[in-house]
């Protein structure tokens, strides 16, 4: 157990060299980032002038060469636009994205499982019907386009919640979060649910697929026959064994999510570092870029590992074949 | 009770209690596009960052409506000899925590920009200062390298920060913190901070003791959003008071709209179109693809073809939806060194045509036409509508509108032809653009480093070279003026239009003048009553 762990985390160093190998190379093909952030009043000399200051003048292994050199003291440097050390920034902004991200992502798999659930016991119930309509939508209407009519209806329109932005923070454990409010629980609705429209989507799918497929099974029958009721099938039975495609999506998406929760972000102004890593690639902020994919890519990587030893916790015979 | 209860009941009264807030009647909400930075005034040259530190700053210079420049914190300026000017300096005016301003604090000011400018460097502002020296608290000397006749025009936005509360904030590890954190932004305007955060919501209050006097709003808020629809709901919904940069196409939905007020404004941005000279040029060939014997923007008929060819009236009637007006040359008239003699520009297909023919190109040629496409309102569609004026006269184009992250190092790297982008003269006068495209590219006498297309007019060079260092102003204007009208008949930079922008607030609540440089600054806002 102890060896497949530290298999996937060496796994996480390679792919987290790789990311950054290749954004510098891709910054370097794009261009000089100084030709966006100077500005047109400069003369050649101050242009060279910040070139140097930012050591864009040297050659890219050697620039690569000194990041790493940063790096392994800990050190992802200052953002070209900010001037703020770099993990400052994104450590600033994680908050508003996690919880986000956290709310949508459990109401979504939670609501989607139970409608899957049902969707799949009882697939020929007028509401089955509808619930797999609904999660058509889910997937074949962009999100962009779901969160403006969000706003449009019960902003604009309604006037009932707001069009945009965090509400009001309390400090919980030296971190700012807005749920914890009423005022944030209202700012943090509209862009919760835009997220959740596209995972509640996947999860019924998934959740209906997993229950008709497992509610055939012998291992249902004989639970039937050895007289167990319906509702402990459902709940002891039947969740474990379709979990595990559920889990897998969970993490992947919870992954994704985290890190690039782009669209929702701008469209709701909502402070978070999608929006953080946009910008940056815009204007070729290059220490927030490299920083940001790589922490995504270890991100991403302790996702997946968790969702595996998850999988140990619950299925026994993946258990028994690691060991 | 059960602890249970007690606690969810506790949370509830809690939330409730803080989820009421601040409901000030004097409270003035924006929804701004962009925001600082950084609280540092002197970190960023970047016209949004320039536009928040305006609220809490003062600039030495100011840079009125018009962008034509006035009295700001100093009062008056004069050359004394070719390399020294005198500022005499406004008394009376306090920072916000209750000091005098003085010489110190513009001294401390001009020497600390370079230590902790950033990428967007303000060291342009005060490249040519090579010394300040204090006569009294409120005068002072400042030493140029050299004449520099737009001296004063560079400090318009030389912010003054307090020398007691940023001397321990000035280097580049310490400045963020100092002036982000706030000990260190102290500034002589209309609004002290609150709190901001990066690219959130800056919270200012009035600083009742302002040397303009006391400001319309008891606070200020300045809402980060930068996507266009949000915004615009943002202020449909209520939530701020007042936005900026209205896009074209809500613009004319607004306009039937009763409960948004629209205020549009002539923008400084002019489009130029920009024709490469250089011999060898990479993005101009024959209509079959094979290379031209010599480059046809060399010639000056196919240039003027060029600029007969472009309807500038279509483009700002259809294509930019009214929101605009043709340009005749690279500044907005009335600037400093705009000239009155140049005509308007005509449309004229047919003749653009035979010009072409008689160049020795009856089949015309193609070109790939480069611009931005997300950077200035308007600008991917008037390169198509470019593209579609130019093919009518035979010289068949490929439009590529891209993105600004691609354009500009592309752009520097020489490798485009035929080209534009918008260029606002932010300083109201011609050395900040002429100087910068029209003279020909040498380090040395520090001119032409945006000049892309290798122009170069020696007569032209000379009238620059001149005009920065004529201290008299109106033989500057003079020369000036006809360094303009020569680019101008060059035709290597072809203006198109003038831009105009748009703002837009809550429907009979709010008056202002719009500005050139379309900053929207809260203290000029008031309140219709």
């Amino acid at each position: 157990m102890l060896g497949f762990v530290i298999q996937r985390l060496l796994q996480a160093f390679v792919v987290m060299a790789a990311m950054s190998v290749i954004v510098f190379v891709g910054v370097y093909a794009i261009g000089n980032p100084v030709e966006i952030i100077i500005p047109p009043e400069a003369t050649e000399e101050i242009r060279a002038e910040v070139i140097r200051k930012l050591g864009l003048d040297l050659p890219l292994w050697q620039q690569y060469f000194i990041f790493v050199t940063n790096l392994v003291q800990g050190d992802f440097g200052r953002s070209y636009i900010y001037n703020v050390p770099v993990l400052e920034l994104i450590a600033g902004r994680l908050p508003a994205t996690a919880e986000l991200v956290l709310i949508s992502i459990i109401s979504a798999t939670v609501l989607g499982v139970t409608l899957g659930v049902y969707a799949g016991y009882r697939p020929n119930s007028i509401i089955s019907k509808a619930i797999m309509a609904i999660s058509v939508l889910g997937f074949s209407v962009p999100s962009f386009w779901v969160g403006l009519i969000l706003i449009l209806t019960f902003a604009v329109n309604l006037g009932v919640l707001p069009a945009g932005g965090r509400g009001e923070v309390i400090s919980f454990l030296g971190v700012e979060w807005s749920f914890l409010t009423i005022d944030g629980l209202s700012h943090i609705l509209l862009p919760a649910l835009n997220l959740a429209f596209f995972k509640l989507a996947m999860m019924i799918r998934l959740a209906r697929a997993g229950t008709r497929e497992i509610m055939l099974t012998d291992t249902i029958k004989f639970a039937r026959a050895a007289g167990i009721s319906e509702g402990r099938i459902l709940r002891r039975h039947l969740m474990k064994l379709i979990s595990v495609p559920i889990i897998t999506v969970f993490g992947l998406e919870l992954g994704s999510t985290l890190a690039f929760a782009v669209v929702t972000e701008t469209i709701f102004s909502w402070p978070g570092i999608g929006k953080l890593i946009i910008d940056s690639i815009t204007v070729l902020d290059r220490p927030v870029m490299v920083a940001y994919l790589i922490l995504t890519a270890l991100l991403f990587v302790l996702i997946n590992l968790t969702v595996d030893l998850v999988f140990a916790l619950i299925d026994p015979r993946i258990r028994a074949g690691a060991a | 009770m059960k602890v249970k209860t007690l606690i969810a009941s506790m949370a509830v009264a809690i939330g409730v209690t803080l989820s009421t807030g601040v409901a000030s009647a004097q409270t003035l909400t924006m929804g701004v596009r962009g925001g600082p930075e950084s609280l540092d005034p002197h970190f960023s040259a970047l016209g949004s960052h320039a536009e928040a530190a305006k609220h809490m700053y003062d600039t030495l210079v100011w840079s009125g409506d018009d962008l034509q420049i006035e009295a700001g914190l100093a009062t008056s300026w004069k050359p004394l000899d070719d390399t020294t000017w005198e500022f005499k300096l406004r008394e009376g005016v306090k920072f916000h925590d209750g000091s005098d301003f003085d010489a110190e604090d513009v001294k401390f000011s001009i020497e600390r920009i370079p230590a902790v400018s950033g990428p967007t460097t303000t060291t342009i502002y005060v490249r040519r200062v090579a010394g300040v020296e204090i006569i009294d608290p409120y005068t002072i000397h400042i030493k140029t390298n050299g004449p520099a006749a737009t001296l004063p025009y560079d400090f318009v936005r030389l912010f003054i920060v307090s020398a007691d509360a940023a001397k321990d904030y000035s280097t580049p590890e310490t400045a963020a913190e100092g002036f982000n954190g706030g000990p260190a932004a102290v500034g002589t305007g209309p609004y002290k901070l609150v709190s901001w955060e990066p690219k959130g919501d800056l919270v200012l209050e009035r600083f009742d003791d302002y040397w303009r006097g006391k400001g319309p709003w008891e606070k200020v808020i300045r809402k980060e959003i930068p996507n266009d629809s949000s915004r615009l709901a943002a202020l449909k919904a209520g939530q701020v008071d007042v936005i900026n940069y209205v896009s074209s196409i809500d613009y004319l939905a607004l306009q039937r709209d009763a409960s948004v007020d629209a205020v549009v404004g002539d923008s400084v941005y002019i489009m130029n179109l920009q024709l490469d000279q250089r011999d060898d040029t990479p993005k101009v060939r024959a209509k079959d693809g094979s290379k031209l014997d010599k480059n046809p923007l060399q010639d000056p008929k196919v240039r003027e073809a060029i600029d007969l060819a472009i309807d500038r009236e279509t483009m700002v009637g259809i294509v930019l939806e009214g929101l605009g007006k043709p340009a005749n040359q690279m500044m907005p008239p009335g600037f400093f060194g705009s000239s009155e003699k140049i005509p308007a520009r005509v449309h004229d297909a047919a003749k653009a045509k035979a010009l072409l023919a008689e160049a020795g190109y009856p089949d015309g040629f193609q070109i790939d036409l480069y611009c931005t496409s997300d950077r200035l309102p308007g600008d991917g569609a008037i390169c198509q509508g470019l593209g579609q004026m130019f093919s009518q006269i035979g010289i068949k184009t490929n439009v590529n509108a891209v993105s600004k992250t691609v354009y500009f190092p592309a752009q520097s790297r020489l490798e485009y032809s035929v080209f534009m982008n918008g260029w606002g003269t932010l300083t109201g006068e011609a050395s900040y653009t002429l100087g910068s495209l029209a003279h020909s590219k040498n380090p040395e006498v520090k001119m032409g480093a945006f000049n892309r297309v290798a122009y170069k007019n020696d007569k032209v060079d000379e009238l620059m070279q001149k005009g920065a260092m004529t201290l008299d102003a109106d033989k500057r204007r003079a020369l000036y003026e006809e360094a303009m009208e020569l680019t101008m008949a060059d035709r290597v930079y072809i203006p198109v239009v003038q831009l105009q922008t748009v703002w837009a607030a809550k429907a009979g609540k709010l008056s202002f003048r719009p500005r050139f440089d379309e900053d929207t600054l809260a203290f000029f806002i008031k309140p219709k009553n």
